[in-house]
């Protein structure tokens, strides 16, 4: 509709052309992220086949805490972002944000880890060093959690254009955190490197890289 | 009289429905309450453009109303938003519409309630942005007459003026 020559004018062909209007609920856009994740978890399972050793006793507590905190950082940020998609005013919480903030100390601690290793490393013994080891750069799992983060992206996208977020830069924000925590954890099911560098970087990386991504890219596609 | 938020509501969920009747008149009654909106923030003569706007966006999402929450702090939501890019459009598109503005001639009391209204919000910007927007923004200045004024370069005044609407934008998300 544009605009018209007068006001009246306007709300007289906004009235006459009025149909039944569906509720945008946030609901919906919990739900279609969930089974946006869900898709992508299948796929990666479809591709890489799901990790059993995980359910057998395999997996190092360093990879659960990984995990459990990537789905935490999924749902504040879902939280956030399908609350952001109907209009309001006021402070919005902030619990997004911690929580990629404690996500945040899974990569610090995984540097810490390799550069006090590396550092007490005793070379001449033969043993393999962390920083020789090509688990810690086996940067492919980054690659495919960014991949599948893609799928969370769009369905995020999808809701929010339905709706009228009027922060769009906090809407890229909770994009990114959702679709690369989301992504990543649809990957990792299928990883079965646990090693505090393997998944402390790699596995958390594609929060960081769509973070960037949904602040840059994802605003002008729901402005409105 | 501008009608009262139970009043708002119960026609804004019956807009939802379909009802033509209660559709035309909420449209009417938001329409004055935008004008009231836009009459401290925006030089008169762009307000009735402005509510037009707004109108057509309230319109389009009005899906994204949830009648179990107030509707005026939504309506607000959706008339700040439009603001800003309003004003967004202005900087980008409309420079020499507003170095010939007429807004500062007419000088009445909707203008000062204008001035007064900005005053409150440019407090709150670094006072180098606040200069420049004021200087092109609203008293109509050239950007290169901004700068022989501040004595800041060209690109910088353009620099203020972009991440001072910028901060604009974001002191309006916040509850005033």
């Amino acid at each position: 509709m544009e605009k018209q020559a007068t006001r009246e004018d306007l709300i007289a062909a906004l009235t006459e052309d009025l149909t039944p209007v569906e509720r945008v609920r946030p609901a919906q856009g919990a739900w279609l992220i969930a089974f946006a994740t869900l898709v992508a978890g299948v796929v990666c399972i479809a591709i890489f086949e799901f990790w059993f050793g995980m359910l057998t006793g395999e997996a190092s507590a360093f990879y659960w805490i990984t995990n459990g905190l990537l789905l935490l950082l999924g749902a504040a940020s879902t939280s956030g972002l399908v609350a952001g998609a109907l209009p309001r005013v006021g402070v919005r919480g902030n619990a997004p944000y911690w929580s990629a903030a404690m996500l945040g100390v899974v990569p610090l601690v995984a540097i810490i880890t390799v550069v006090s290793l590396e550092a007490n490393h005793d070379h001449a013994s033969g043993a393999l060093s962390v920083l020789d080891d090509p688990l810690t750069w086996y940067w492919e799992c980054g690659a495919y959690g960014t991949m599948a983060g893609f799928v969370i992206a769009l369905a995020a996208v999808l809701f929010l254009r339905r709706g009228a977020p009027v922060a769009l830069e906090r809407a890229g924000w909770l994009t990114g955190l959702a679709a690369g925590s989301l992504g990543a954890l649809a990957y990792n099911i299928t990883c079965p490197l646990d090693t505090v560098a393997h998944v402390g970087i790699w596995h958390t990386v594609p929060v960081l890289v769509w973070a960037v991504i949904g602040r840059l890219a994802v605003p002008p596609l729901i402005r409105w | 009289m501008v009608a009262d938020e139970p009043t708002f509501a119960r026609l804004m969920g019956s807009a939802q429905t379909g009802d033509k009747a209660a559709c035309n008149v909420l449209l009417s009654e938001v329409g004055v309450w935008l004008e009231r909106y836009f009459r401290r923030r925006v030089p008169p003569h762009q307000i009735d453009d402005l509510v037009q706007e707004v109108l057509i966006a309230f319109y389009t999402k009005r899906g994204t109303w949830d009648p179990s929450r107030p509707f005026l702090p939504w309506l607000a939501a959706i008339a700040r938003y439009r603001w800003i890019d309003h004003l967004r459009k202005v900087y980008k598109h409309d420079s020499k519409e507003l170095m010939e503005d007429d807004a500062i001639e007419d000088s009445d009391e909707e203008v000062v309630m204008a001035r007064v209204s900005l005053d409150r919000l440019f407090l709150k910007l670094p006072e180098k942005q606040a200069t420049a927007i004021e200087l092109v923004k609203i008293d109509g200045l050239s950007i290169r007459e901004a700068a022989e004024k501040t004595g800041q370069s060209e690109s910088l005044v353009k620099v203020n003026i972009h991440r001072g609407l910028k901060k604009l934008a974001t002191l309006v998300e916040e509850v005033e």
